[in-house]
């Protein structure tokens, strides 16, 4: 009996992990395709140009393009997520809680400033390059992931914590063993909602001098070549596909953990 | 043992709690009882440190409670609430084994002593152990509740109408069980409700609060057979305080030996209560009943007016 319940179980898990990983996989396939074989698709962009010189973007090889372009959302991100998350954090613990309505604020006033107001300001401050859209998208990418946090952290239950405080846990360890856990989820999502604009957002590095996977785009408008922005919109597509379905796969088992025995 | 001398505790202007006293021995079990509102839940809570009182002395074992770090003396007091606060991300087990967890017992230690608890429980840990908190009902999360708080063995008990929340039947059993329970452990308990009935049930020592004071406290029999007040009485049933009585009190007390008549057909077994007693007078059209021990062996008999004469006594010198 014993057995063949922990049988079925093993037989059953491969076939319910095949189509979480699906996705992915699927996207990423797609992505690498394009930035690896662009130049495949040349009788297509050209289809969509007949008239231009070149149809593929050479500036910058495409899978440069691809490392530049998480390099600089990667590095936002990490920025982001233990700024804002460290945030979060202080401003629901009892001694930082009369910060919690400016963080609260200020969080929400970056996400009302365009990231291209964001990019002038910084340009004439920091120059041209990589460092004025990094600081534009950790400032953009900031409200989802502190919002999230403080929504995570505010609903886990209050019972719950004064159990946990009632049984001679620490503030630490309540915050790390029970209060993190039970965010995890919705913190996530603010990561995810946070990384995936950001991807996108990203291309605007371009008008600053960050090369990136906005190049195509920023160099097809000002020349006039549609095929170099549809290059750059799908590999900046499939990458904010790619990276969004690895966070939702992520998602499922953080909630599968805690709901799945 | 638990003593707190004209303990008070103020929210800014607000008084929440008055200038209380009062004694739980160890061992005892000690229900404060109110309507809300009235303190009881912020009494318990100054007990454990979750709120720190504003004034007088809260003495445990001996030492004020001042003296302890609060995280240390937590772990040494079992605590039990209405919502039970299980963490839903952990198994029964795990949630179970916490504070011997927190006092760095071996691995080994913690699983044999969750196992023990979850069978004192009527748990299997088995069918249970892997279970998270929101597949079990409201009685079992509530007895996981319980283990939890017993699992260092803590002499103190700390239980915030823990059994608020529960259907009147699962509520009947798992008093039934904390009476056993209590009857086994001997820890010393501070039980609050709102629930008279349970706090009749369940205590040795009654104290009823209102906004903030102690009107009462005594022995359930003793509150019963004189309330301080028009409140106290309220509380206590009014006109149903009567019965309450009666259920306080064993029939085995109160049998007259076998008298020369014939023997009632109705058997009471002599542990039941003398409300019981008269519950089975009433549904048998009968003012005598034959007492009986753990075998069906008669021992006695009981009779109405025996019962109404005992009440008399009993109203006119109290026993305690």
């Amino acid at each position: 009996m014993e057995t063949r319940v922990s049988n079925s179980l093993s037989v059953a898990q491969p076939h319910k992990k095949a189509p979480q990983w699906l996705w992915p996989l699927l996207w990423g396939a797609l992505l690498m395709m394009s930035v690896f074989a662009m130049s495949a698709a040349e009788p297509l962009f050209r289809w969509i140009e007949p008239d231009a010189r070149q149809v593929i973007y050479d500036r910058a090889g495409f899978v440069t393009l691809l490392g530049r372009h998480l390099f600089v959302v990667g590095i936002a991100a990490v920025v982001t997520i233990i700024v804002g998350v460290a945030a979060g954090i202080a401003v629901t613990r009892r001694w930082g809680s009369d910060f919690l309505p400016l963080v609260a604020q200020l969080a929400s006033l970056g996400q009302t400033f365009p990231p291209v107001a964001v990019l002038a300001l910084a340009v004439p401050v920091l120059g041209f390059g990589t460092l004025p859209i990094i600081v534009a998208l950790m400032l953009y990418g900031l409200l989802p992931i502190v919002r999230n946090t403080l929504a995570g952290l505010q609903g886990v239950e209050g019972d719950i914590k004064t159990a946990a405080h009632a049984m001679g846990m620490k503030p630490a360890q309540i915050l790390c063993q029970v209060e993190l856990p039970l965010a995890a989820p919705v913190i996530l999502a603010g990561i995810r909602t946070s990384v995936t604009i950001n991807i996108a957002t990203a291309a605007l590095g371009a008008t600053v001098g960050a090369s990136n996977l906005g190049d195509p785009i920023i160099s097809g408008i000002v020349n006039g070549n549609m095929a170099y922005v549809v290059q750059g919109a799908l590999a900046i597509a499939l990458l904010a596909l790619t990276i969004d379905s690895l966070f939702e796969v992520l998602q499922r088992q953080l909630r599968a953990r805690i709901s799945d025995d | 043992m638990i003593e707190l001398s004209h303990v008070s505790k103020r929210f800014g202007d607000e008084t929440a709690v008055d200038d209380i006293s009062l004694r739980v021995a160890k061992g005892k079990f000690c229900a404060l009882v109110g309507t809300s509102g009235c303190g009881k839940s912020t009494t318990l809570r100054m007990i454990n440190r979750l709120i720190e009182h504003s004034e007088g002395d809260i003495i445990l074992d001996g030492q004020a409670i001042d003296a302890y770090d609060p995280v240390k003396l937590r772990r040494r007091i079992g605590y039990v609430i209405q919502h039970t606060g299980l963490f839903p991300h952990w198994n029964v087990a795990r949630n179970i084994g916490l504070v011997p967890r927190l006092l760095k017992w071996s691995a080994t230690d913690v699983q044999s002593r969750v196992a023990e608890l979850m069978h004192l429980l009527g748990l299997p840990v088995d069918e249970f152990g892997h279970k998270y908190p929101h597949q079990l009902s409201g009685g079992q999360a509530q007895r996981v509740g319980v283990a939890r708080a017993l699992a260092a063995d803590p002499d103190i008990l700390l239980m915030d109408e823990p059994f608020g929340a529960l259907d009147p039947i699962t509520r009947e059993k798992l008093q039934d069980e904390l009476a056993k329970l209590q009857a086994r452990l001997h820890k010393t308990v501070v039980f609050v409700t709102h629930d008279m009935d349970e706090a009749l049930k369940l205590a040795d020592h009654l104290v009823v609060m209102r906004e903030g004071r102690i009107v009462q406290q005594g022995s359930p029999l003793a509150l019963l057979q004189s309330p301080a007040d028009p409140f106290v009485e309220s509380l206590l049933g009014g006109l149903e305080r009567g019965l309450k009585q009666a259920a306080l009190t064993r029939v085995k007390d109160h049998m007259t030996s076998m008298g020369p008549t014939l023997p009632a057909q109705s058997r009471i077994p002599g542990t039941f209560s003398l409300r019981q007693a008269l519950s089975m007078m009433l549904r048998d059209h009968s003012d005598r009943l034959t007492v009986v021990d753990q075998h069906d062996v008669p021992v006695g008999e009981l009779s109405l007016r025996r019962i109404i004469k005992e009440a008399q006594l009993d109203n006119g010198n109290p026993r305690e």
